[in-house]
């Protein structure tokens, strides 16, 4: 091996930067865990709603999942960080800015409340009725029903699935330097243009990413053991 | 016997529809406390679905229902509010066909969840109180299992005590041993017959004939969404008034 090419793979180049690298680490994992906390919402109310009486509010839910479905993130991102400014500017009649990390939070948030709403409404669905009627018959209110009795099955039939939404949701997060997020594939290519040696950078980020996605769902994976040594799930 | 002692309940002129199909065509009736009363009846007579709008499971398309000075209209009048039909399904309690147990929780868990979370009874003293009502079946070596390692007999007597928890005026049950193999119907059976002799008041839908015999101070036979006969067991079994009632009951005992 010339010692050009040693030089172009040496793996070490990943662990000289690993203070820029492990800081735009962080901003994927806190886009990711804000993004997922912020998708919960419009997921439940979504999901909640679908399953009432009221017809035009189940037609804007459908709506919403659908949209949030079938948009690409890379289009809901780019349209969350430069149309939607312009438009809000429009609307308050003053100059509005959204800085790249909250544009992310939001599009991809966005993007993945469509899942896990569909998720959450097909677990809560798979729920049998008579779940519900036994609730019913000992006088408990619809609400708590839902909180005790359906949500507490349907989260953990949806467990799986779940981690599956989360682990895409954090692979989502690697485009986020597209909209200027100084992320790990941000800082990943700026290095690899400084020094002209991709190889190592963006090996290493590709194993990092795979890394921390195994730990990940390894440990959800130890939880829904658990839950399945108990005698049910 | 209905002359001297008031009614625990009273249903008069029960209707419901499903779209264009009406499953109860005017059903009333008096019961007096105390008292087991056996529906029996062809599978699709309404007797599933009579039970089920008593505690307003199915919403009745109209008609009035009184349990223990407690009552709901619907067809006059408003329509009775989410309050007025919670006080109605405090009187009753209600064992299904399918157990329903909730899978997550522990059997006392189950017998506890309505005291600590409808009644707001501290959790000891619900522990307490479901402890004495899983004695009551036979379960409380159980309390700590959850429902999937229980057989079909157990879990529906573990049914049966998360609805005496309660302390319901009258029981109702829904086919409680059709989901089960004939050995462990016997268990379940023998809890209702214990249960009744303590005096509660039973609205007993079943294809037991035996139960409905021997078990039941009432029986009433159920066609087409209204009562078609209504008497005693040896009555009802004996000697029906009605030709219909006789071919279901030659059928049922055959």
């Amino acid at each position: 091996m010339s010692p050009a090419l040693r030089q172009m793979l040496d793996p070490t180049l990943f662990w000289e930067y690993r203070a820029v690298l492990l800081q735009g680490l962080m901003q994927n994992l806190s886009i990711f865990a804000e993004s997922a906390i912020l998708a919960t919402v419009p997921a439940a109310i979504v999901a909640v709603v679908q399953r009432g009486r009221i017809a035009p509010l189940r037609w804007i839910a459908t709506g919403y999942t659908e949209l949030c479905r079938n948009t690409p993130e890379y289009v809901l991102l780019v349209w969350v960080y430069f149309v939607l400014p312009l438009v809000i500017s429009k609307v308050i009649g003053s100059r509005f800015r959204l800085d790249p990390h909250a544009a992310a939070v939001i599009g991809l948030g966005v993007a993945y409340s469509g899942f896990m709403a569909e998720t959450l409404r097909a677990g809560l669905r798979s729920i049998h009725p008579g779940q519900a009627e036994a609730a019913a018959a000992i006088g408990m209110s619809p609400f708590k029903t839902l909180r005790r009795i359906i949500l507490p099955q349907a989260l953990r039939r949806i467990l799986p699935d779940l981690v599956n939404q989360l682990v895409s949701l954090f692979k989502s997060t690697t485009i986020v330097s597209l909209i200027t997020v100084q992320d790990i594939m941000y800082q990943v290519s700026m290095i690899s243009v400084a020094e002209m040696r991709p190889i190592p950078l963006y090996t290493g980020a590709a194993v990092l990413y795979c890394v921390v996605i195994i730990l990940a769902t390894q440990l959800f994976q130890g939880l829904t053991e658990r839950w399945r040594k108990r005698g049910w799930s | 016997m209905l002359d001297q002692v008031e009614p625990i309940i009273r249903v008069t002129d029960l209707h419901k529809s499903y779209a264009d199909t009406e499953v109860l065509r005017g059903i009333s009736i008096a019961i007096a406390p105390k008292s087991v009363v056996s529906v029996i009846g062809a599978s699709g007579s309404g007797k599933s679905t009579f039970l089920r709008c008593l505690n307003f499971l199915e919403r009745p398309t109209s008609g009035t229902i009184a349990i223990d000075g407690e009552s709901a209209s619907i067809g006059q009048g408003p329509a009775p509010s989410a309050r007025n039909i919670a006080r109605l399904r405090a009187k009753l309690g209600m064992v299904f066909q399918q157990f329903n147990l909730w899978p997550h929780m522990t059997v006392l868990g189950n017998v506890t969840e309505g005291l600590t979370q409808v009644k707001h009874m501290a959790r000891k003293e619900a522990a307490e109180l479901g402890r004495h009502f899983l004695s009551k079946v036979n379960l409380l070596d159980k309390q700590n299992e959850y429902p999937a390692k229980l057989s079909g007999g157990q879990q529906q007597r573990v049914a049966i005590a998360r609805a005496l928890a309660m302390q319901p005026k009258v029981m109702l049950f829904d086919e409680a041993t059709s989901s089960l193999d004939p050995e462990l119907t016997i268990e379940v059976l023998e809890v209702m017959r214990a249960l009744a002799n303590d005096g509660m008041t039973m609205l007993v839908v079943t294809h037991e004939m035996g139960f409905a015999r021997d078990a039941s101070d009432r029986v009433i036979f159920l066609h087409n969404g209204r009562i078609e006969e209504d008497g005693a067991p040896d009555q009802v079994f004996l000697a029906p008034s009605s030709e219909r009632c006789q071919k279901f009951i030659s059928s049922a005992l055959g």
